[in-house]
């Protein structure tokens, strides 16, 4: 392996996490808290000291970075980038043991939105400011800004990107990768700041609007509250990120279509269509079975709309707990923290383009068990997928499930809760959706420091599809050469 | 610019890599996913499946917005199609590969009917190449730059050569009495370098000396060179590079043999080279060769459709003694390990059309800024270039010596031409414009003057 390639990329993102961390210092000197210009600091300092030199002193002999370089490059990267960005947290003081805190950043970069945040009282403004930055961060991916400000830095970055960016197969949408990024951030930070105008509109404040901006764009769900979006009980706001958040479930790709006029490409965009079926179908069916909960069919509406918008988006905010729900609502639930969105979206989940196929390829096997001669080519967005990317994705939803019952297990091993939370917690881990059943239905504070760092690499995992992670742990990876 | 290159194949990608570390956006269609995926890993470039003679492959991959559409698909006639959709579409230029034999002799009337602005037949293009080489058989490669004025020749160094171990500063002083040409380039164990103050050249050394044509044709008499004359060439493999080849080479009275395994081909070549040797075996074994005279022959070419066969053959060639062997090998990755076992001379079809194109693209991109790449040769395996500018009137370095100019690293002015004079420049001299300029580089990507001498 390139060992000097890799600690030279590392370094780069290290001085960028360092530089994400300034605009969270400027609130807190805005607001004129000691606390976040101490954490802030305090947390850039490690980051500069490290970075600088392994950015400057480290001499690639060759800049050929294949495809086992990216994929430790992301994964170390994605991992560095949490260990350093849970410093403002401990320095704060506002969450004291550092493995809390790891827990706290990975579920912030990997857009996740699990906390072990019970008191949102008196918080420190900059540190709770870089807790949402960590969201808009990670959700379009710290590799992709990486190679939006500097496109030139590396040769091959197609491995790069192909290890963060969610979704079975990278499409680019120009040529150069280095423009594409800057494409999709562009869109990215368009979208934020619209919702954050919509958002002080319809009644917010500033700080908050900005902070439920971040966490929305990212499809994270941190909020300010610990009742989450309830705590503002306005319609208009609920609104606004119910829109937001199904559209940053949506592939950016189609947004750039959109703006050079190709409407045709969102038209025939057969993804689009099984994910908004997906959310209609829901949305409908909760609304059903929780509206005589509520009273009514307007309020199981609002409520159906904004929660299974943000478990599809797997954003995670709430605002009711639907833990009180019917069964077959609450089982509804469960399978839509599978799902996700879709492929190129800042979304976790399985992505919709996966769960279409699964359900092709298991419509082929029904066919082919009584039928078995016939050539059954699946088709997908009007052209053929080829086997070698099927068998991928099949395998693809082992490892998801084999993950999940694996980290159902060893969270079990701390005999805190019951089945249902400890498979939820590690179902909405992988996912990167947020809440989950029982005993996390708000947080996830009661874990001890263990299962906190066995759902971390969950998320980790979660976030980055897997393979870069699971990479990791191959002993083939680490041997020379 | 926008390319859009048609078909991932060797020339298609090998050309897409170049253009693609120039800095072009660049988007290659082909119909086959693996190769595809490859492309992908490897290079910063669109990537999509499909057809590109259709029509809505085409659309996909932006072709009305395209500045070149480069058409490189195995299928002559997917090219033209795919040529002439695209321009249709939109597309500013276009490039096809034509190289069936048949479509070569009315080129000019589909050229124009299809509105292709430029046709490569690489099999053509590689047989110009081996020509150019049989006329100076001591050298690994030939290169004619400004109309055939000026030459560069890569040869070689021996023990004995009277260059040998003087330091490159004092060599136009200490070698006054031999015609002076200007030492462009020095290739050693793989490395390229321009060679300049104390470097010296050892002997095994692949030398690159350029100048104008009568002094490098005097300096290499003066060597005690160019004492042979090809007259007798054996051609292995009856292919359609061997046959441009002895079309190039018969009219020069050359006598040419061609081996040829398959008996109808034999004798379809027969009919259409009546001049023509050909012999109807297999041009692998050795006692056949030896038979129809290898040993008397002054150059030897393999032009099978194998490389590894191309290259036994070759060296067991070198063996026999033939003073000249040319071996065509398509796989560059070779060319190294090729040049080690004493084969000096390959030429790559691949490497040919790719260096034709990439001629052609580079003097668009550059067109109405700068000035002009007129022509680009690639030297040794691609390690190094040579570049052909014509100096504009009102670019900065106009009349300025060159030795007060700031000069790009790893590059040479190698040659000024001015009218009809070849200057092989000092510090003191300078350019004026219109001269035309020849500039040597290790780096590739240079597209304009300004870019090599700044004020």
């Amino acid at each position: 392996m390139n060992k000097r390639l890799v600690i030279k990329v590392l370094g780069v993102l290290m001085l960028i996490e360092a530089l994400a961390m300034l605009p969270s210092l400027g609130i807190g000197l805005i607001h004129k808290d000691p606390r976040d210009a101490k954490a802030m600091l305090y947390s850039m300092l490690p980051l500069i000291a490290a970075g600088l030199p392994m950015w400057l002193l480290a001499k690639p002999s060759e800049n050929n970075m294949r495809a086992k370089e990216g994929f430790v490059i992301v994964a170390l990267a994605w991992l560095q980038l949490s260990l350093f960005g849970a410093l403002p947290f401990v320095f704060s003081g506002m969450i004291p043991n550092y493995i809390d805190a790891l827990f706290e950043a990975v579920s912030g970069f990997t857009t996740t939105g699990a906390t072990v945040v019970t008191d949102f009282v008196n918080r420190p403004h900059g540190v709770m400011f870089w807790r949402a930055f960590t969201h808009w961060i990670g959700g379009m991916g710290v590799l992709v800004l990486t190679l939006a400000l500097l496109p030139q830095m590396t040769g091959r970055t197609s491995h790069l990107v192909r290890a963060e960016s969610p979704g079975p197969s990278m499409s680019k949408i120009v040529p150069k990768m280095g423009d594409s990024a800057k494409i999709l951030y562009l869109i990215y930070a368009v979208l934020t700041v619209i919702e954050f105008i919509a958002l002080i509109i319809a009644g917010m404040s500033v700080y908050d609007a900005a902070i439920h901006a971040l966490s929305t764009a990212g499809t994270g769900g941190f909020s300010t509250y610990g009742a989450s979006i309830g705590a503002f009980n306005s319609l208009a706001i609920e609104i606004i990120i119910t829109v937001f958040m199904v559209l940053y479930g949506v592939n950016f790709a189609l947004y750039y279509h959109a703006l050079i006029g190709d409407w045709k490409a969102i038209t025939k965009s057969e993804e689009l269509r099984w994910y908004l079926g997906i959310y209609l179908f829901s949305v409908v069916f909760i609304t059903i079975f929780i509206s005589p909960m509520y009273g009514s069919v307007a309020k199981g509406l609002r409520y159906s709309t904004f929660e299974v918008a943000s478990l599809v988006s797997t954003t995670g905010f709430g605002l009711v707990d639907f833990n009180t729900w019917p069964q077959a609502a609450k089982a509804l639930v469960l399978i839509l923290m599978f799902l996700g969105s879709c492929a190129g979206s800042t979304a976790g989940g399985m992505k919709t383009i996966r769960v279409a196929l699964l359900c092709k390829i298991g419509v082929r096997e029904v066919r082919r068990t009584f039928q078995p001669r016939k050539v059954q080519v699946i088709r997908f967005e009007g052209k053929g997928v080829e086997e070698a990317q099927l068998s991928q994705i099949a395998v693809f939803f082992f490892v998801y499930l084999a993950l999940i019952l694996l980290g159902m297990l060893l969270i079990s091993l701390e005999n805190r809760f019951d089945m249902q939370a400890n498979f939820s917690a590690a179902l909405t881990c992988v996912s990167n959706v947020g809440p989950g059943f029982g005993a996390i239905a708000s947080d996830f504070a009661g874990y001890g420091s263990f299962a906190k760092i066995v759902l971390s690499l969950l998320m980790l995992a979660g976030r980055l599809e897997m393979f870069p992670i699971l990479v990791l742990f191959h002993p083939a990876i680490w041997r020379k050469g | 610019m926008r390319i859009l290159v048609i078909g991932d194949g060797k020339v298609g990608h090998t050309l897409v890599e170049h253009l693609a570390q120039e800095g072009h956006d660049v988007v290659i269609i082909d119909s086959n996913d693996e190769v595809l995926e490859r492309t992908q890993d490897t290079l910063d470039v669109m990537c999509i499946r499909g057809n590109g003679a259709n029509a809505q492959t085409l659309m996909d991959a932006g072709a009305k917005k395209a500045d070149i559409i480069i058409a490189a698909t195995a299928s002559d006639e997917t090219n033209m199609l795919c040529c002439l959709i695209g321009k249709r579409m939109g597309a500013k230029y276009s490039i096809a590969r034509i190289r069936d034999p048949e479509y070569n002799e009315s080129l000019s009337m589909l050229r124009h009917e299809l509105d292709i602005d430029m046709a490569i037949n690489p099999e053509r293009a590689t047989a110009v190449e081996i020509g150019h080489l049989l006329r100076f058989p001591f050298a690994a490669n030939v290169e004619s730059f400004a109309r055939g004025r000026v030459e560069m020749v890569g040869f070689r160094a021996q023990e004995g050569d009277p260059f040998i171990g003087l330091p490159m500063k004092d060599i136009s002083r200490e070698l006054k009495g031999i015609p002076q040409v200007l030492y462009a380039l020095v290739e050693r164990e793989g490395q390229v370098m321009i060679p300049v103050g104390d470097f010296s050249i050892r002997p095994g050394d692949l030398v690159h000396v350029a100048g104008d044509s009568i002094t490098i044709t005097n300096y290499f008499r003066y060597l005690g060179k160019s004492s042979v004359k090809i007259k007798d060439v054996m051609l292995l493999g009856g292919g359609r590079i061997s046959y441009y080849l002895a079309r190039i080479l018969v009219p020069t009275g050359t006598r040419v043999s061609m081996i040829e395994i398959d008996q109808k081909k034999a004798e379809q070549l027969s009919e259409a080279l009546p001049e023509v040797n050909v012999i109807y075996g297999d041009g692998t074994d050795q006692e056949l060769l030896e038979q129809e005279g290898l040993r008397q022959m002054d150059a030897f070419v393999t032009l099978s459709n194998r490389d590894e066969e191309n290259l036994m053959t070759g060296l067991f060639a070198v063996k026999q003694g033939v003073p000249k062997v040319i071996v065509k090998n398509n796989r560059v990755a070779y060319a190294d390990l090729i040049g080690s076992l004493g084969l000096d001379s390959v030429v790559s079809p691949r490497s040919v059309t790719c260096a034709n194109i990439l001629r052609y693209v580079r003097a668009r991109a550059n067109s109405g800024e700068g000035t002009m790449v007129e022509k680009l040769h690639r030297l040794v395996g691609g390690k190094a270039e040579a570049l052909e500018f014509t100096a504009k009137a009102g670019d900065p370095y106009i009349g300025i010596p060159l030795k007060d100019l700031n000069r790009r690293k790893n590059t040479l002015v190698a040659v000024i031409v001015r009218q009809r004079q070849v200057i092989v420049p000092f510090g003191g001299d300078h350019i004026e414009a219109g001269d035309t300029v020849i500039i040597i580089s290790c780096e590739s990507g240079i597209s304009d003057l300004n870019e090599v001498i700044r004020k």
